[in-house]
C-alpha cells in the first residue's frame, strides 16, 4: 500500500494518461476518497487539454481536405464516387484543356527537377564525408520540431556514438547579425556543443560533427540562436527541439 | 500577420461551440456542407498535434482522414453536454495519433507495453472535454512550456506527444522512476500556476483548503 504522498506524486502522471495499468487502478481508487488527490487532478485537466495545441501550427495540403470530404461523403454514399467519371458535353474540350495542363505543368516539373538536381548535387558533396555515420550500426535517428519561434522550421540528426552526428535543417529564419545557430546534444545530464550550423538563403543547412565518444546517450537534440562565436550552454531562444 | 492571427483568436468559445454543433447537426442530417465546415474550422489544429506526434507527413495526413472519418460518423450521437467540439477532435487525434507511434514502437522493440490503454486515458472521460481553456489561457500555458526546464519539458513531451508511461520515461531519460514523476507534477504544476492569475478557473471537486482531511 502506498503512502498518501507516493499516491498524490501520480496525479500528474493520472491526467496525462501515463501511469501503468496497477498504478492508474491503485490511484483511481484513492480518487474516490481524498478531496485533495481529486482537486489536483481537476486542476490539471485543462493544463493538460492545452498541451494539444501548444504545438507549431502547420495547414494539412489542399488535397487532404478532398480526400477527407470525399470519405465524408460515405456517410450517406459510397466513399470513392469522387473517383467515378461522368460523360458530359465537357468531354468536347476536356482533351484540349489537359494538353494545355499537361505542357504548362511539363515545364513547371522541368524547372522543378533542374533545381532538384542542383541541390542534389551540392548535398551529394557533403553526403560523401557523412556516409561513414550512415552507414553506422549504431545509427539513431532524431526528427527535430520547429518550435514558436520557428513553426516551419525542420530538421534530422542521425547520429552514432561512434561517428559522430550528421544534421540537417530546413526553413530556419535567417540568423541577425552578430548571431548564429547552434546545435545541442542534451543528455541527461547537461546540453553538449555539437557545434555551429551555418544557414544558407533559404534557412536550409546541413552539417556532420563529431561528438565525444563518450558521451551519455542524447535524450533530445535542439537547435538555439546564440552569441555568433556559440556558447559553452545554451543561453538563446529554442528554434528546433526533437527527441529519439 | 501576427495581428490577424491575433484576432482571429477572438472569436468567443461560445459562439464557436454553437458553430461546430451546427456543423454537427448538418453532418447527421447528411449535409455535406456541413462536413465542409467542420473541416474548415479544425483541420489546422488537429493536422499540426497529430503531426507533431507521428512526425510524418504522409502518416499525419491519414490519421487527420481517420479522425474526421470519425467525427462524420459519430456526428449522429454526440451528445453537446460532454463539451466542447474542438475538445473532443483534439483528444480523438491525439489517441490515433498515439496508438500509431505506439505500435511502430512495438513493431521495433518487439514487446507490448503494459501501458494503459487509450480509451482509458483520463481525458477521453467526457468531464474532461468541458475543460478547456479559452485562447488566452491556452497561450500562456504555450509559453510557459517554452520556458519550463528542459528536462522537464522533455519528460511532460514525452508523456503527451509520445504516449510514454512514467516507467519508459525514466528508462528513455535513464532517470529514476521518482525523479521523473517529480519533473513531470513540478512542470505541469508551473504551468497550472501561469493560470491562477486574474482568471482561474476554480477546480471543479471542493476546495483544495478543504482537502486537508
Amino acid at each position: 500500500m502506498s503512502t498518501h504522498d507516493e499516491l498524490k506524486a501520480n496525479a500528474a502522471g493520472y491526467v496525462l494518461g501515463s501511469l501503468d495499468v496497477h498504478e492508474r487502478r491503485e490511484f483511481e481508487s484513492h480518487l474516490v476518497e481524498c478531496v485533495e488527490c481529486a482537486a489536483e487532478v481537476a486542476s490539471l485537466r485543462p493544463v493538460v487539454a492545452a498541451l494539444a495545441t501548444a504545438v507549431p501550427q502547420v495547414t494539412p495540403r489542399a488535397e487532404v481536405r478532398d480526400r477527407v470530404l470525399g470519405s465524408g461523403a460515405g456517410l450517406k454514399t459510397s466513399p470513392y464516387t469522387f473517383h467515378e467519371r461522368k460523360s458530359s458535353p465537357a468531354l468536347v474540350w476536356l482533351p484540349l484543356a489537359a494538353a494545355i495542363v499537361i505542357a504548362v505543368g511539363a515545364a513547371v516539373y522541368a524547372a522543378r527537377l533542374q533545381r532538384q538536381v542542383a541541390d542534389l548535387q551540392a548535398r551529394f558533396d557533403q553526403a560523401q564525408s557523412t556516409t561513414a555515420v550512415l552507414a553506422a550500426p549504431d545509427l539513431a535517428r532524431i526528427d527535430l520540431q520547429g518550435q514558436a519561434v520557428a513553426p516551419g522550421a525542420r530538421a534530422r540528426a542521425l547520429w552514432s556514438r561512434s561517428r559522430g552526428l550528421v544534421f540537417t535543417a530546413a526553413n530556419l529564419p535567417p540568423a541577425p547579425a552578430g548571431k548564429a545557430y547552434q546545435v545541442w546534444v542534451v543528455t541527461a545530464q547537461a546540453p553538449v556543443s555539437a557545434g555551429l550550423l551555418t544557414t544558407d538563403p533559404a534557412g536550409g543547412g546541413s552539417q556532420y560533427y563529431m561528438t565525444p565518444a563518450d558521451i551519455a546517450p542524447p535524450v533530445a537534440v535542439a537547435v538555439t540562436l546564440e552569441p555568433s562565436g556559440g556558447v559553452p550552454a545554451p543561453t538563446g531562444e529554442k528554434y528546433l527541439v526533437g527527441m529519439p | 500577420m501576427w495581428l490577424l492571427a491575433a484576432l482571429a483568436r477572438m472569436q468567443p468559445a461560445a459562439e464557436s461551440q454553437a458553430e461546430d454543433v451546427a456543423c454537427l447537426r448538418r453532418i447527421a442530417a447528411g449535409d455535406q456542407g456541413g462536413a465542409a465546415g467542420l473541416y474548415d474550422r479544425h483541420a489546422r489544429s488537429l493536422y499540426s498535434l497529430i503531426l507533431r506526434i507521428v512526425g510524418d507527413e504522409t502518416e499525419a495526413e491519414d490519421v487527420l482522414q481517420e479522425v474526421f472519418a470519425q467525427a462524420f460518423g459519430q456526428a449522429v450521437r454526440y451528445d453537446a453536454s460532454r463539451g466542447a467540439v474542438a475538445a473532443w477532435l483534439l483528444m480523438m487525434a491525439r489517441s490515433r495519433s498515439i496508438d500509431r507511434v505506439r505500435a511502430r514502437r512495438t513493431r521495433f522493440e518487439g514487446r507490448t507495453g503494459d501501458v494503459q490503454g487509450l480509451d482509458q486515458m483520463p481525458d477521453s472521460q467526457p468531464d474532461a472535454a468541458s475543460a478547456m481553456l479559452d485562447e488566452e489561457q491556452t497561450r500562456l500555458v504555450q509559453r510557459a512550456l517554452g520556458e519550463l526546464p528542459l528536462l522537464q519539458r522533455i519528460a511532460i513531451e514525452l508523456a503527451y506527444y509520445e504516449g510514454l508511461s512514467h516507467s519508459e520515461i525514466a528508462v528513455r531519460l535513464e532517470q529514476p522512476l521518482g525523479t521523473v514523476k517529480t519533473r513531470i507534477r513540478l512542470g505541469l504544476l508551473k504551468l497550472r500556476d501561469v493560470l491562477k492569475r486574474p482568471n482561474a478557473r476554480s477546480p471543479r471537486v471542493g476546495d483544495p483548503s478543504e482537502g486537508q482531511a
